[in-house]
């Protein structure tokens, strides 16, 4: 038989009474924020991403002090819990929450990873929402010279980052495989020396890929990042290959990739146009077919070529619908038992329902450019971000920040960074600052300039801000309608790369 | 002297008290309105604000449109003024949040209360090793 004092000894809580700082029921608020979701629901967040769905009303009365501790234990214990109220002014836990938001910044520890080289310009496709590139043979013109490559890798090795990762983008990357040997070879050699990590992508469309180039891939572990727009009709209509089937080429290309890379080392992307918008089930299902794991529903981006066609033209709220409808989709395979997800929605979720945060240049604050990623044009120019050598190509050089001749300090704490950085972070801009997804979302200057004319941006008719909070609130939305979807989106959340 | 919330034409006219509404509660606010709306701000008396919002001239609202908005201004301005109360109750408490998250650990103190230990763990002996 135990005795009485024993069994209090081995208990490893103490009566919940010695936990109760105030018998009173008084507290103090602790920062967090708010915002209708539904008439009859709203949603409180925290500083650090922690929500709780309340009946519509419940955060007038949590800031009037009408939540009683007696009758409504359960909320006050959520609140308590969650760090939306404490009972002292400062809450005996505040070391764990400075904790937690540190581990929601950790994306600042290492600064730039993401070393973007547009290695050519050069494409022997004509995409007609692409951007920036050419259809020529001019490679003097339109090839990155070596020594601009070495002076990137120079630079990309100054980063603190212990890890970086060197992407070849384009045009067609592949169309300067040989100065891609030399960046590889360079780059490879001067990790190993100084004990730095290293990963190597390229983007390509695929369609001149060989066996040979992707042995040498291969044997340097390159990944693969490639192009795929959904079903053939799409995909073909979207990136028009002159006397050839874009899709077929592309098809071809990943199934030899992954024969002999691997399966993971071959990843996709798409590009909603207003094409796609009518085919949600068709570009998810091709994803699917296809074996991957996943897909991101991405927009268009509003720069170069892509605004000055009417094909690919269409408003936020079609793809918001498109977004939705293809949302369904992959639902239902994951009730089917797939593992499949959509990888926006995973960036979101990750942020609401892990304690981690995902590095993804336009949906963190402060934002992605030069924090995060950065690009070596191939005519040596410095960019913030992809997005911003696309505006160059129209002779916008807002978001350039030099060129590869510029000292490290010059390039990524000069004027031009300073300026930037004034705007990139949403805790300080209006319409932001008191946002409750406002720790789910990010800020994007490059966006807010190409859309509205300046980089600090007007959120009242912002489609960066129409798009962001109604995908955050959908999500939501569909969390709570459904068990299901909520345990599914929680092994979405599960999955982190950090 | 009262004053009651009314839509005049095509112009939404609203009333608030300068001790129960903060000044930066209704510029957030009206920040929301101003891609449609020509908004205005302006004391009646030493203890009201009046608010107004005028659609902008291609921007013409029907009746029930403007009850739909007079509506939506009304609960808008309750909600920022909410937000509001909490961004400034709990400035102080962020400030102290943020500044320790990026101290890096060196301004963490030790929980309160005393460490026990019931189940005979003899914590203090553990070696970090």
């Amino acid at each position: 038989m135990i005795d009485a004092k024993h069994e209090r000894k081995t208990r490893k809580f103490k009566e919940s009474d010695y936990y109760d700082l105030k018998k009173d029921g008084q507290y103090f608020l602790l920062p967090f924020r708010f915002h209708r979701i539904t008439p009859e629901k709203e949603i409180i967040v925290n500083e650090v991403g922690d929500f709780l769905i309340l009946p519509t009303g419940t955060c007038e009365r949590i800031v009037k002090r009408q939540i009683d501790k007696k009758t409504d234990s359960e909320l006050y214990g959520d609140l308590i819990a969650n760090y939306f109220i404490s009972e002292e002014i400062i809450p005996p836990l505040i070391d764990v929450l400075a904790t937690r938001y540190r581990t929601k910044k950790l994306f600042l520890n290492h600064f730039t990873g993401l070393h973007i080289f547009v290695i050519s310009l050069r494409c022997e496709h004509t995409c007609h929402y692409c951007q920036v590139s050419r259809v020529t043979q001019n490679r003097d013109k339109y090839d990155m010279p070596i020594d601009y490559i070495d002076k990137g890798i120079e630079i990309m090795f100054k980063s603190p980052n212990p890890h970086v990762t060197m992407e070849f983008q384009g045009g067609e990357a592949l169309l300067a495989f040989d100065n891609i040997k030399h960046a590889v070879e360079k780059a490879e050699s001067i990790a190993k020396e100084i004990g730095k990590g290293l990963t190597k992508v390229i983007c390509t469309n695929l369609a001149i890929v060989t066996e040979e180039i992707l042995e040498y891939c291969k044997e340097h572990e390159i990944l693969i990042s490639t192009s795929l727009d959904g079903p053939k009709f799409i995909h073909d209509s979207n990136r028009h290959k002159p006397h050839a089937s874009s899709y077929e080429l592309t098809i071809k290309g990943i199934e030899l990739a992954r024969k002999i890379l691997g399966h993971d080392r071959v990843s996709a992307l798409m590009t909603t146009t207003k094409l796609s918008l009518d085919y949600p089930v068709e570009i998810v299902d091709e994803y699917f077919n296809m074996g991957f794991q996943g897909i991101f529903l991405r927009n268009i981006s509003p720069y170069g070529f892509a605004l000055r066609t009417e094909k690919s033209r269409y408003d936020t709220e079609k793809f918001l619908t498109f977004y939705k409808k293809a949302l369904d989709r992959i639902l239902e395979y994951n009730f089917q038992g797939h593992y499949f997800t959509e990888d926006l929605a995973r960036i979101f979720l990750i942020k609401m329902l892990s304690p981690f945060n995902v590095g993804f240049v336009d949906l963190q604050s402060p934002a992605g450019l030069i924090n995060g990623v950065i690009v070596f044009n191939y005519d040596g120019g410095v960019y913030a971000t992809d997005e911003s050598r696309m505006l160059a190509e129209q002779k916008d050089f807002t978001f350039k920040l030099g060129t590869l001749d510029d000292s490290y300090n010059e390039l990524f704490f000069g004027k031009k960074a300073q300026e930037i950085a004034e705007v990139w972070a949403n805790e300080s801009l209006a319409g932001c600052s008191e946002c409750a997804f406002q720790p789910y979302c990010g800020a994007d200057p490059v966006h807010n300039h190409a859309t509205q004319g300046d980089m600090y941006g007007y959120r009242p008719n912002s489609d960066f801000c129409q798009k962001n909070m109604e995908i955050i609130r959908y999500l939501i939305e569909l969390m709570e309608s459904d068990k299901k979807i909520k345990n599914i989106f929680q092994g979405w959340a599960r999955t982190v790369n950090h | 002297m009262s004053f009651h919330n009314r839509i005049e034409g095509n112009e939404i006219i609203v009333f608030a008290d300068t001790s129960l509404y903060s000044k930066d509660s209704i510029f957030k606010c009206l920040y929301w309105y101003g891609d449609k709306y020509h908004a205005n701000v302006s004391f009646v008396d030493s203890n009201t604000y009046k608010i107004s919002l005028k659609p902008m001239s291609d921007n013409l609202i029907s009746a029930e449109q403007a009850e739909k908005l007079l509506q939506k201004l009304e609960r808008d301005l309750l909600d920022f003024n909410l937000r509001d109360i909490v961004t400034k109750e709990t400035k102080n408490i962020r400030d102290l949040l943020i500044a320790k998250a990026f101290s890096n650990g060196e301004f963490d103190e030790l929980p309160p209360g005393e460490l026990s230990d019931p189940v005979g763990f003899n914590v203090n002996e553990i070696k970090n090793d």
